[in-house]
């Protein structure tokens, strides 16, 4: 979370708004990311087993097909962390993610419909929160911000309507 | 105001007749005594018969003031009210029963949601069609009357240029005609269509018969099976073509685009009689497409999209409001009819992604000869698997025109794309119709330091292909563009909204202020403090590697900046500073 505010922004602009930085994920995300790796390496494992039980295979086959979904599947979550961050300028929302493909989206908040704060289980037993834009664009329904703490995401939404409402679409469509 | 009475008994044959046809079925195979069936259908009739009455007597819709109101449900009642000013496409549809019967189906589009927001299913012919002109005269009474107090507002605050002009009085526009398509530009729409589909099924059902098939014919040269093939596969051809055609022009008979004030209104349909209304001031996008062989002949089609329609509800043929075909001057004439942009200089990828291009689709090849030759060396019958190996220079030359059609162009007031080796697409965009933009550059568009910037819009369905987008722009090029265009929506936007109550965001955006060059030894994060010319360009120590491989394009890359925007794009250079080229 370490960054520090825009100081000149332009002329006519308010002060400096403590949201307009580059931000980075809460930490913890990882872990939510590895421990999803892991599951899903167990339940490939497990079905390797199930196969198993009708076809001949060799008795470490579960073990290497969980072993490796876990090998590349943990360095991916920490890179994809690492490569996680977003801002909140007066203009827009930007987001820089992606590990195979890098995508970095601008989300105008003119465009902004609507902004939902959200605890699933997993994130509520990690203590994390995540936030969704919705716009009207065809893509625009899948704009979420992951792995922040519930203030951070209550933060994040107050501070985008409040952006919103000033920068106020006439006609969103 | 009530439905056509005589959607009773139409709707309740619509429910009813599947359980119907189903009893009908089991009532002549003798599995199930005739009376009881009988007896099980009447029950349903009168049951579908008696909830369609109650449907009836329930389902109300009123035009009010400000908004159209439906009131309906039998069982969970729901009132609805849609404000005229969000109504984006009204659409009249006529089947070939319902035109007997002389009732028609209205639906109204609004923006967002997975369905039809306004299905009155079914009133008078006559009725649907005052309906949609209703409509369409309260919403431009609403829009005048709102654009009546702004003007009265400026005046209050500006007496000086008090004339005394009365503000423009409500009138009935006359209606004129844009496009009508004539038979032989309907039969040039048959000809040039294709129904792959045919393929598809054949290619399914055939996939099972094969190795019966090969059982009842033992004994076959390699010759005899290539020939039948070869025959076989011009029959399919041929059938395909023939049912595109007649699809086509089933869809496009008499087709008809006329404009009524701010609004389009199209016609067409043989059997199923569709009409709709597109107000211009809701389409989201235009698309021109054509193909070699329409290129050839001189014409193009045009598409026009709004947000009303929903994913895959624009029927089998998508978006309803197409000019099936027209003389390309004509569709640019239509085009800029609509959407006024000027004539595109496109800006193409970098010439090195012809390379790329051409090694895709020349592995393309290898992979079909090594098929070819798999099939050769395990299966019984020889095959000349080194044909395809001819289509080495037909790969190259797709390569190279897929570059030189792929491209963008920043107009005006428009972002234009175009794209498609092929099929080609030009697509025009209005500034202050993006929702959002996304730069994605995957590993192998790393590589060749390329990205592709799309401008999303609410348009009609979700396709990655549907969306406006920059493909294979240069990496620093991309930067730039999407930077570019986030102004441009505020600008086009804050234009919009009129320049009394805009002075919340910027205007100018070829002032583009000076940035600072990004320092960044130390491992904090580093914040590009140039938040205001909207460059989305914020550097940590881990990315930054990654953003000199991107700017260091530009250098090596000058030469391929020809167009009008160079000036524009001059003053944003990225950082000239020291490149490391481990992107490569």
């Amino acid at each position: 979370m370490a960054a520090d505010p825009t100081s000149d922004s332009a002329a006519e602009s308010p002060p400096p708004d403590p949201a307009t930085v580059t931000r980075r994920l809460d930490g913890r995300i990882r872990v939510v990311w590895i421990l999803r790796s892991v599951l899903i390496a167990a339940l490939l494992a497990g079905l390797t087993v199930a196969i198993g039980r009708f076809v001949e295979t060799p008795r470490w086959l579960p073990a290497l097909v969980g072993g490796l979904t876990l090998a590349l599947a943990v360095p991916y979550a920490i890179v994809r962390y690492r490569r996680w961050s977003y801002a909140i300028r007066e203009d827009a929302l930007y987001l820089d993610r992606g590990v195979i493909t890098r995508v970095r989206t601008v989300v105008p908040l003119v465009r902004i419909q609507h902004v939902d704060s959200r605890r699933g289980p997993v994130e509520r037993a990690t203590g994390l929160a995540s936030c969704v834009v919705y716009t009207a664009g065809s893509r625009g329904a899948d704009v979420r911000i992951p792995g922040l703490t519930p203030e951070d995401a209550d933060d994040v939404r107050e501070t985008l309507k409040r952006l919103a409402i000033r920068a106020d679409g006439e006609d969103a469509v | 105001m009530k439905l056509s009475p005589l959607s009773i008994p139409y709707r309740a044959l619509q429910k009813a007749s599947t359980v119907l046809v189903a009893l009908f079925f089991l009532g002549t195979s003798g599995t199930v005594d005739g009376v009881v069936t009988i007896g099980i259908g009447v029950l349903v009739a009168a049951a579908a018969l008696a909830y369609e009455t109650a449907y009836y007597r329930r389902f109300e819709y009123e035009c009010t003031l400000d908004t159209f109101d439906i009131a309906s449900g039998v069982i969970s009642r729901r009132d609805r009210e849609i404000p005229y000013g969000r109504i984006q496409n009204v659409d009249v549809s006529r089947n070939v029963l319902q035109r007997l019967l002389g009732i028609a189906a209205v639906d109204l589009e609004t923006a967002g949601g997975s369905s039809t927001e306004g299905a009155i299913r079914y009133v008078a012919a006559s009725r649907a069609t005052d309906l949609q002109r209703e409509i369409r005269r309260r919403k431009a009474t609403r829009a005048d009357e709102r654009s009546a107090a702004q003007e009265a507002d400026r005046r209050a605050s500006d007496l000086d240029s008090a004339d005394g002009s009365k503000p423009p009085v409500p009138t009935e526009d006359p209606e004129t005609e844009l496009f009508t398509l004539s038979p032989a530009e309907l039969a040039l729409v048959g000809a040039l269509s294709f129904d792959p589909r045919l393929i598809g099924l054949l290619a399914f059902v055939g996939s099972g018969s094969v190795p019966v098939l090969s059982g009842f014919l033992p004994s076959t040269t390699a010759f005899v099976v290539t020939i039948t093939g070869v025959i076989a596969l011009g029959l399919l051809l041929v059938a395909s073509w023939m049912v595109g055609a007649a699809v086509a022009i089933t869809n496009y008979y008499g087709f008809r685009l006329t404009r009524t004030g701010d609004d389009l209104r199209y016609e067409r349909g043989l059997f199923k009689r569709y009409s709709g209304s597109i107000p211009t001031d809701k389409v989201q996008s235009l698309t021109i497409t054509d193909n070699p062989a329409k290129r050839l002949a001189g014409y193009a089609t045009l598409t026009i999209e709004t947000a009303g329609y929903a994913p895959g509800q624009g029927g089998t043929y998508g978006s309803q409001a197409a000019v099936p075909l027209a003389r390309r001057d004509r569709v640019r004439e239509l085009a800029r009819e609509i959407e006024a942009f000027d004539d595109p200089d496109f800006r193409r990828p970098p010439a090195r992604v012809r390379v790329r291009y051409a090694i895709r689709y020349v592995a393309i090849v290898v992979a079909l000869t090594a098929i070819a030759f798999g099939a050769d060396r395990f299966v019984a019958a020889t095959i000349p698997w080194y044909v395809t190996a001819a289509l080495v220079p037909v790969a190259v030359i797709a390569a190279h025109y897929k570059w030189v059609h792929r491209g963008y162009w920043l107009g005006e007031n428009h972002l234009l794309t175009r794209v498609g080796f092929w099929k080609r697409k030009t697509r025009v965009v209005p500034y202050y119709r993006i929702q959002t933009l996304i730069d994605a550059r995957t590993v192998f568009q790393r590589r060749w330091r390329i990205a592709t910037v799309v401008a999303d819009t609410a348009g009609s369905s979700g396709f990655i292909g549907r969306d406006a987008a920059a493909l294979d722009v240069d990496a620093a090029d991309a930067d730039r563009l999407r930077a570019d265009l986030s102004d441009r929506l505020r600008t086009a936007l804050a234009e919009r909204r009129g320049r009394g109550s805009s002075n919340a965001t910027p205007t100018d955006v070829t002032a583009d202020p000076e940035r600072p060059p990004v320092e960044n030894e130390t491992g904090t994060p580093d914040v590009d403090r140039s938040a205001g010319d909207g460059e989305f360009r914020w550097v940590t120590d881990e990315t930054q590697s990654a953003a000199d491989a991107y700017s260091s394009e530009t250098g090596s890359n000058a030469d391929v900046d020809p167009d009008a925007d160079a000036d524009r794009h001059s003053d944003a250079d990225p950082d000239a500073d020291g490149n490391s080229d481990d992107e490569r």
